[in-house]
């Protein structure tokens, strides 16, 4: 395998490295130097006065506790335009669960050599919206935001924070494990069917500005690109434009005929939903959906 | 799967869901985890709405210079990940930072004066003055509204309501620890219980 020096994905791997140190110096920094210029993690990270929360949490607290707090919806903005123009980049490009899915994704290229794992469980990529519609209602029932304590990327930051001040491990911690374990049967199983996160994002960069396009007439229809997609999308199919897409320029990388590019689009054209494109029907789509 | 099996394990699974809540509460799944000497920290809305308003961000605790604010892990439940202070242990200093960096208004924007995490009560059956056995005055000394919010009445400790902040530093200094754990002077969280005014 070979990493082109200038890939996206290669810059993804230093963003993603980046976010993660983000939340591991902020601890870090806060107990051993009394520097708190940064605190928190992906559920809310304050950068001096820059504050930011995640919307899915500032949602789900304004939906449970029916207050509004001025601060809070401030600090949902900079997340909120963040996907209106560019999707569900958060996921790829910062969540901490995807920077570990990447590590472990490396750790398996050496050890079983094959690049691209099979996807050996498929689910409806329906899921995804029930997930977020499920978390919503059982939120409001039991009077208390579900995701904000057995999120994920939330969870990370908490167990990182909860070893460097009292130098133990919450047991919540399980959750990413398993998060992580399921990332062995089928690539990014969790973001692909469950995150509520990733369906808040999803839906918001519904209308996003920057997608992988294709050009119908480079494309030599080798199918790189279908694999390659971590997500188990089909951007020969015309699904890399679809909801479900997050931007990670995997596809953009393996393509080897230039066909595939990220495109900034003037127009507000709605992004089609996951149906497949037919002219392209003989690239064979590594999954059903 | 047979009609009839699946019929029977979705029956099952029905009556695990509403039996739900009934396992929770026995288990206290759903029950605050605030009580004498466990306090929110300061400016923090009523425990009716603080599971639903609280982002478990965890911004709080690394902000308090004195580690007073601790994280809950999941045995609290649906309080999961939200701060607490354990005042006999580390009690808050009211340096008012948490309150400043709550970005859901959970700790809400007050001053140390308006600050009302609880309220101290004194045990007058094991305070060292209040026995008899030798005068102490720990508590008043450290207090930091001293005067007003502790008094002393013939040397005995006597707490004034309406000036206690309940930051649990005099429950912290306290030399009496009794064999549960608690003080001679325990702060009760009664702040916590009101409840909400929606508008």
């Amino acid at each position: 395998m070979e990493i082109r020096p200038r890939s996206f994905h290669a810059r993804r791997l230093w963003v993603l490295s980046i976010a993660f140190l983000l939340i591991l110096l902020g601890p870090l920094a806060n107990y051993y130097f009394q520097i708190d210029l940064i605190q928190g993690w992906y559920q809310s990270l304050g950068i001096g006065n820059f504050w930011f929360v995640s919307p899915l949490e500032g949602l789900e607290s304004i939906l449970v506790a029916k207050q509004l707090y001025l601060p809070a919806l401030i600090a949902m903005l900079a997340p909120v335009v963040l996907a209106l123009l560019l999707g569900s980049v958060f996921c790829s490009w910062i969540c901490p669960i995807s920077f570990f899915s990447e590590l472990l994704d490396w750790t398996r290229r050496k050890i079983s050599g094959r690049r691209w794992l099979k996807d050996r469980l498929l689910l409806s990529r329906r899921l995804l919206w029930y997930a977020l519609l499920g978390e919503l209602f059982f939120s409001m029932i039991l009077g208390a935001p579900l995701f904000v304590f057995v999120s994920p990327p939330g969870l990370v930051g908490r167990e990182i924070m909860t070893l460097i001040f009292f130098h133990t491990l919450a047991l919540e911690g399980v959750i990413i494990l398993l998060v992580l374990g399921m990332n062995l049967v089928t690539r990014r199983f969790y973001c692909r069917y469950f995150c509520p996160l990733g369906a808040t994002l999803n839906l918001i960069g519904s209308r996003r500005r920057v997608t992988v396009s294709m050009d119908h007439d480079r494309c030599i229809a080798c199918g790189l690109c279908d694999r390659s997609c971590p997500l188990g999308l089909s951007p020969a199919n015309g699904m890399a434009e679809s909801l479900y897409c997050w931007n990670c320029g995997e596809c953009v990388d393996v393509c080897q005929s230039d066909a595939l590019f990220f495109q900034w689009r003037q127009g507000s054209k709605k992004v089609q939903k996951g149906k497949p494109n037919q002219r392209l029907k003989q690239t064979a789509a590594p999954d059903e959906h | 799967m047979k009609r009839r099996e699946f019929l029977k394990k979705s029956g099952a699974a029905l009556c695990m869901i509403t039996a739900m809540p009934e396992i929770a509460f026995s288990k206290g799944l759903l029950k605050s985890p605030v009580t004498t000497n466990r306090l929110r920290p300061p400016g923090a809305v009523p425990e009716e709405i603080f599971a639903g308003k609280c982002i478990r961000c965890g911004r709080c605790v690394e902000v308090c210079p004195y580690r007073s604010i601790r994280l809950l892990d999941i045995r609290a439940g649906i309080f999961t990940g939200t701060p607490i202070i354990a005042a006999e242990e580390v009690p808050c200093y009211l340096c008012m930072k948490c309150v400043l960096i709550c970005p859901t208004g959970t700790l809400r924007r007050i001053s140390q004066e308006q600050t009302r995490m609880g309220m101290a009560v004194v045990n007058r059956h094991r305070c060292y003055t209040w026995e008899g056995s030798i005068i102490c005055r720990t508590c008043f000394d450290v207090c930091p509204y001293k005067g007003s919010a502790i008094i002393l009445d013939e040397l005995r400790p006597i707490i004034k309501g309406d000036h206690c902040v309940g930051c649990g530093i005099c429950t912290h200094a306290c030399p009496v620890t009794a064999e549960d754990g608690s003080k001679a002077i325990n702060i009760e969280p009664i702040y916590s219980r009101e409840t909400v005014q929606w508008k």
